[in-house]
């Protein structure tokens, strides 16, 4: 809706315009205007990486509940499989996913949360464990209430908010994983716009038009630092509060 | 009528390569109305008994009974249907997160109308209903402790050093609120607590533990007055030093 052209119109008579009033970002090696493609890429990366945070943060925040709430022998092979996957850099272990799923954002998306689900796991976890002894679990036992409604009305809302925070943070990693994605080629595919993408495309004639390249980048490193002050912002408030 | 009793109750774990025994064949019967004092030092086992006695942990071996019915090893979500606990941590006793009434609410079908009246009954005002724990002094969350353990019309409280984090006013309050709520409600009530003079004054029968083993118990006058036990002499004279 914001986008002034159609992300996806080819020009040829406009190949690699410099920024100018009509094309603000100017124009890549097909005539498309960047503008258009940064703003139309934003929607791609930024709902993906919301998308992908979110149901890692709920997957993690179950998986964590349970084997923090339960313990046993589901918490020692969850755990270790949530070790398995932190032994492994999370690029390489998505790298590697991607390459088997093949291009795609939804291949990209999956070869992410593989691991991402681990911290937030790992977190609700140890957040479980420290509030699952308090008199007010106990009270809530004596109370009647069954293990599950325990996890939903006490620990969950108890555990959300530090969970919630490190998801925040996460944002900005989940970027830049989608992002270097596809930008190696393994996430979203031409002619999808897309930041990660449209950098890729743009660098083989970086010295002729950098503004290709300069652009999606910026709005990458700019996003990525909204969402990191916001999540250190929340931090300090919960600090201090 | 004994409400609640146990036989024989035994209970170890290992704790820093060394093998603690907090029970060590505990036997107690509870009478219907009857105030039952359970004191001793810091790891006596006094307060392990009160975790097993609810289902909490499991006795390694013996018998927990409820009017005669065979309890033993049944989780907290079981016992609370005939008893329920007051902890010393009133605070730590309510969700952060929730109000008094959704708290109160949790564990009985009472309207809010109920849950005035009872908390009326502990001396509190309906417009605490509305405030989280840390909203409330220690003395008033103890009282909602209470409350809700009234709520849930348990024949049986279990007090674990209810006074132990509350001025001297706020424990003689709260005590008082004990004994009125025996007297009107007619339930029966174990209270731990390591201070002798307390219990001596509010209970009908003590039982002294030391190192996991009850080493007495009796009468409240002739625990306190004819002690049979060297270290119950110990624990009078100490009260009388001070």
């Amino acid at each position: 809706m914001l986008a002034p052209n159609d992300p996806y119109a080819t020009n040829s008579s406009l190949i690699r315009q410099a920024p100018s009033a009509a094309y603000l970002f100017g124009t890549d090696n097909l005539g498309r205007c960047v503008l258009s493609r940064v703003l139309v890429g934003a929607r791609t990366t930024i709902a993906s990486t919301f998308f992908l945070v979110a149901v890692s943060f709920l997957i993690g925040i179950i998986i964590g509940m349970l084997c923090g709430f339960y313990g046993g022998i589901v918490d020692d092979i969850l755990m270790r499989v949530a070790d398995l996957m932190l032994a492994f850099p999370q690029m390489v272990v998505a790298i590697a996913v991607a390459g088997i799923l093949g291009g795609g954002l939804g291949g990209a998306m999956i070869a992410l949360g593989i691991t991402m689900w681990t911290s937030f796991a790992r977190l609700a976890r140890s957040h479980t464990l420290s509030i699952k002894n308090e008199p007010y679990i106990t009270a809530a036992r004596l109370q009647g209430k069954s293990g599950l409604q325990i996890m939903m009305t006490h620990i969950m809302p108890n555990i959300l908010e530090p969970v919630l925070i490190n998801a925040l943070t996460q944002i900005g990693t989940t970027m830049i994983g989608i992002s270097g994605l596809s930008f190696l080629g393994l996430g979203v595919v031409a002619p999808q716009a897309e930041w990660g993408s449209m950098i890729s495309e743009a660098r083989a004639y970086i010295q002729i038009a950098p503004w290709a390249v300069l652009f999606p980048a910026a709005a990458t490193v700019i996003t990525i630092v909204v969402f990191n002050y916001l999540g250190d912002a929340v931090m300090e408030y919960r600090k201090a509060e | 009528m004994i409400v609640l009793s146990g036989r024989d109750l035994n209970k170890e774990y290992i704790s820093r390569d060394r093998k603690v025994r907090p029970l060590q064949h505990v036997d107690f019967d509870l009478h219907q109305g009857e105030i039952l004092g359970i004191v001793g030092e810091s790891g006596s086992g006094k307060s392990t008994l009160l975790k097993v006695i609810s289902g909490i942990e499991k006795p390694d071996s013996g018998m927990l009974y409820h009017l005669d019915k065979e309890y033993t090893g049944s989780k907290p979500e079981k016992t609370g249907k005939f008893l329920q606990m007051i902890f010393q941590d009133a605070y730590g006793s309510f969700d952060p997160k929730m109000n008094m009434e959704k708290s109160l609410k949790e564990g009985t079908a009472s309207d809010r109308n109920e849950i005035v009246r009872v908390i009326g009954e502990v001396g509190l005002s309906e417009d605490l209903l509305d405030r989280r724990p840390r909203h409330l002094s220690g003395g008033q969350c103890q009282r909602m402790s209470i409350a809700r353990a009234l709520l849930s019309h348990a024949d049986v409280l279990l007090c674990d050093e209810i006074t132990s984090a509350l001025d001297v006013t706020t424990q003689a309050q709260v005590i008082k609120l004990l004994m009125e709520i025996r007297d009107m409600e007619n339930v029966s009530i174990i209270l731990v607590s390591h201070d002798l003079a307390l219990v001596s004054m509010i209970c009908d029968r003590i039982m002294v533990m030391k190192d996991g083993v009850v080493v007495e118990e009796g009468k409240t006058e002739d625990v306190i007055n004819k002690p049979s036990d060297e270290y119950t002499r110990k624990l009078l004279n100490s009260i009388i030093a001070v």
